[in-house]
């Protein structure tokens, strides 16, 4: 049946409500695994040795199976411990709806984000940084310019800036917000520093 | 958050790492399980564009021969359905000023630019955890690797990926930490030390004797 519209987030949280309640162990241990197997089976998927598929047939089969494996099985809300249920329609509407370009960054520093397909010779946009690990607050800037300065950089992804004044940046405490305010005025900055003032962040 | 970043019109990124060898077990099984979320983090969680991370239950690193595999096929699998931004992020076991680092991180980048991907996210030396263990000269080596990758035959690729990883991969246990980013750069300069230049320099000329033309 056609999807009435795509899913937009208030249409998941009201399905991560309403759905089939499932203990988590039991999605983690059972139905996620026993369904994975099901459907392996079923689109008879094997990888050989290669890095990269170079079977179109295994490509395709591949992602059919994932798509089954959503529709079939749905997500899990843990913190509601219900299952999120939709449509093969609504994933197609979910794909059609998503924007297939976008510019990270503005003016001269903007980097163009366009699909590539297989391995064209279009590069691919490079964001530096520390993806997420701790870094000192005393020298967050200069770890940050040490990416944005570099020649094959496009755009930035933070560290974590490990304290604040001195202060663990704990979570669920006041010292968290004023770490995240301190971290996106230093990255801020080791873009200007870097002579790149409006490279996306 | 997304109800109010879609609403203030943010490009939303969602984030998800499944984990070979946990929950999903073997290769192909959470590169299934890899392909549903990357589909519902667009048509259930709005997201504009996809960042994945397979990781090694193990060793807690993405660039393993497995992680790599599921990264691969998961990519060229959306790729040849759909138009949908695909990207992938860095967690290599070696920390940096080390050609186990740099090696670990080139064959992420052949791998993620070869199969179809639109962006390159790192990288988190040393597993992302330790303190003030990560430099821009990883993202140097992730761009390089990525620029000598693209248009290249996927068999050839193939070929390199499998020199490359086999080079690593049996020193995870004994995977060197690598120097800080005090010890690696001149913190006030910001530029990187000579011994590093030549570490990267011995690493680029390794990448070249694989076949990656750098």
């Amino acid at each position: 049946m056609a999807a009435s519209r795509p899913v937009n987030i208030f249409e998941t949280y009201e399905r991560s409500l309403k759905g089939p309640k499932v203990v988590e162990k039991d999605f983690d241990y059972n139905i996620l695994p026993t369904n994975l197997m099901k459907i392996k089976q079923k689109y008879n998927i094997k990888f050989g040795k290669e890095i990269i598929p170079e079977d179109k047939e295994l490509m395709n089969n591949l992602f059919l199976a994932g798509m089954e494996m959503l529709v079939t099985t749905g997500m899990y809300n843990a913190d509601t411990q219900k299952i999120i249920r939709l449509t093969e329609e609504e994933v197609m509407e979910g794909i059609k709806k998503t924007p297939k370009n976008l510019v990270l960054g503005e003016g001269r520093d903007a980097a163009r984000f366009d699909p590539r397909h297989g391995n064209e010779a279009r590069k691919p946009i490079i964001q530096g940084g520390p993806t997420g690990a701790p870094v000192s607050e005393d020298i967050f800037i200069q770890v940050m310019q040490s990416y944005a300065q570099e020649a094959v950089v496009d755009t930035l992804v933070n560290g974590v800036m490990n304290t604040i004044e001195g202060h663990p940046a704990k979570t669920n405490t006041p010292w968290e917000i004023r770490a995240t305010m301190a971290e996106l005025r230093a990255v801020r900055e080791a873009r200007i520093r870097a002579g790149r003032p409006f490279m996306g962040i | 958050m997304i109800a109010g970043w879609t609403a203030n019109g943010d490009t939303i990124m969602v984030e998800q790492m499944p984990i070979f060898g946990g929950y999903t077990g073997g290769v192909e099984e959470t590169a299934i399980c890899d392909v549903a979320t990357t589909l519902a983090s667009f048509s259930l969680l709005s997201g504009n564009f996809h960042l994945d991370g397979p990781i090694h239950i193990r060793w807690g690193i993405t660039t393993a021969r497995e992680t790599l595999k599921i990264a691969g096929h998961v990519a060229a699998a959306i790729d040849a359905n759909t138009d949908l931004l695909i990207a992938n992020q860095y967690y290599p076991v070696a920390g940096p000023c080390t050609e186990m680092c740099l090696l670990e991180t080139a064959a992420q980048a052949i791998t993620d630019t070869a199969s179809g991907r639109e962006l390159l996210s790192g990288s988190a030396a040393a597993k992302g955890v330790a303190q003030d263990y990560t430099t821009g000269m990883e993202a140097r080596i992730m761009g390089e690797a990525a620029i000598a990758t693209a248009g290249m035959k996927v068999s050839k690729v193939n070929d390199i990926l499998e020199a490359l990883i086999s080079s690593y991969e049996k020193d995870y246990a004994k995977a060197p930490k690598g120097k800080n980013f005090r010890e690696c750069y001149d913190v006030q300069k910001v530029t990187p030390t000579q011994e590093y230049l030549e570490v990267y320099d011995r690493a680029v000329k390794r990448l070249e004797d694989f076949g990656l033309p750098m």
